[in-house]
């Protein structure tokens, strides 16, 4: 009796150390990932703001997801820094679409 | 058909623009501008843009007109004057930086042929801080200010002169730089500074009328009542960028004072009427 007493702790304390485990690893796996998406994010909204095309809220929504990322909750700092690298590549894209000076047709020259 | 709705939303992005390959000099792009709000507002005389939105809205008019029979920029002014006399630590006052006196405003934004690059009235007040042993003040709030409210004030009815010299190429490629940055397209909106002040100059955005470009610079600095204080031209211009979802250059940085080169060149032959009341 006390033997089957003693397995059994001793396969519960198995299961509870290795998933444990496998959580640490998975969160160590996860902050990876999502750090490097915050790092492409940061990438993109210098590149905009070389050419001057850098968005108002690209660099608080990195900052944002970092700190979400500090906290653990990946989803919500991954998505945010996508939605960063979006914008810092729309940015770029944009600054890079205005490099000509367009005068406006309204503007009547004589 | 989501890539003819895309097809169509751009062309009507574009519609409007057109793609400039011909260079345009400052006189020419003078009279299109002015002549722009002519046609535009052909009942507004052009020396009244310098009362900005209320030269297009009466009902706006009126209650600005009773605002400014108390104008709350009005302690700025006496706050300024005590700045302009009060001695640097080293006895000297900003009068050793500018003999002419406090009625200066119309000699700015210039170029600066020296230091190659364009001169404004805060860039100048801190380099003759600066020269003296004195802090800078800061570009968009503060005391900067108040002695700008006083100088505005000195400076009523000088009139806009912005002139920028043939002899040197560099004065004018800031001037082209600033007009570049007048017409491109940034933030998240998408809009120029173009889209708001020009072409739906006197349409409403929510509860406002989006006010003319010409005479911008005339009433600078502004006490805002959304702001609750008097506020310089460049805290303004970082404003606008924000409303369209850009970031915001640095204040007297090169972007911002070209901006204002050209900006307060299409106000030329305006009188200076600062510092200001808006909403």
């Amino acid at each position: 009796m006390h033997k089957r007493k003693v397995l059994k702790f001793s396969l519960l304390a198995g299961i509870l150390c290795s998933s444990m485990t496998t959580l640490a690893l998975a969160d160590e796996v996860s902050t990876a990932k999502v750090q490097k998406l915050i790092d492409a994010a940061d990438a993109a909204r210098k590149q905009a703001a070389e050419v001057g095309g850098e968005w108002r809220d690209t660099g608080k929504m990195i900052k944002k997801a970092k700190g979400l990322l500090k906290k653990g909750d990946f989803v919500a700092a991954a998505k945010l820094a996508n939605k960063a690298a979006k914008q810092g590549h729309l940015g770029y894209e944009q600054a890079m679409s205005q490099k000509e000076l367009k005068l406006p047709s309204y503007l009547h020259y004589e | 058909m989501k890539q003819l709705f895309r097809k169509l939303t751009l062309l009507v992005m574009t519609c409007g623009f057109i793609a400039s390959a011909q260079a345009t000099t400052p006189e020419e792009d003078l009279a299109a501008f002015q002549n722009f709000f002519k046609k535009r507002f052909p009942n507004v005389e052009t020396q009244d843009y310098i009362n900005g939105a209320y030269s297009i809205d009466p009902v706006g008019r009126e209650n600005w007109e009773a605002i400014e029979e108390f104008p709350p920029y009005e302690p700025f002014i006496d706050e300024g004057q005590a700045m302009w006399e009060t001695p640097f630590a080293n006895g000297k006052t900003y009068k050793d930086c500018f003999p002419d006196g406090p009625a200066l405003a119309g000699k700015y934004p210039h170029w600066d042929k020296d230091k190659g690059m364009v001169m404004t009235l805060p860039l100048a007040l801190n380099n003759c801080r600066k020269a003296n042993g004195e802090k800078p003040m800061k570009y968009k709030k503060g005391p900067i200010n108040s002695i700008l409210s006083y100088l505005s004030y000195e400076s009523r009815g000088q009139v806009t002169n912005v002139v920028v010299p043939s002899d040197d190429p560099k004065a004018l490629q800031a001037y082209e730089d600033g007009k570049k940055f007048y017409y491109t397209r940034r933030g998240q909106l998408n809009f120029s500074c173009a889209h708001c002040h020009l072409q739906n100059a006197g349409m409403i955005l929510r509860t406002e009328i989006l006010s003319p470009a010409l005479g911008h610079t005339t009433h600078f600095p502004v006490y805002r009542s959304k702001w609750g204080t008097v506020g310089t031209l460049h805290r303004r211009f970082t404003g606008c960028n924000k409303q369209v979802r850009a970031k915001p250059f640095k204040a007297h940085g090169e972007e911002y004072r070209n901006l204002e080169y050209f900006l307060t060149y299409m106000s030329n032959g305006l009188p200076l009427n600062g510092p200001g009341a808006r909403k």
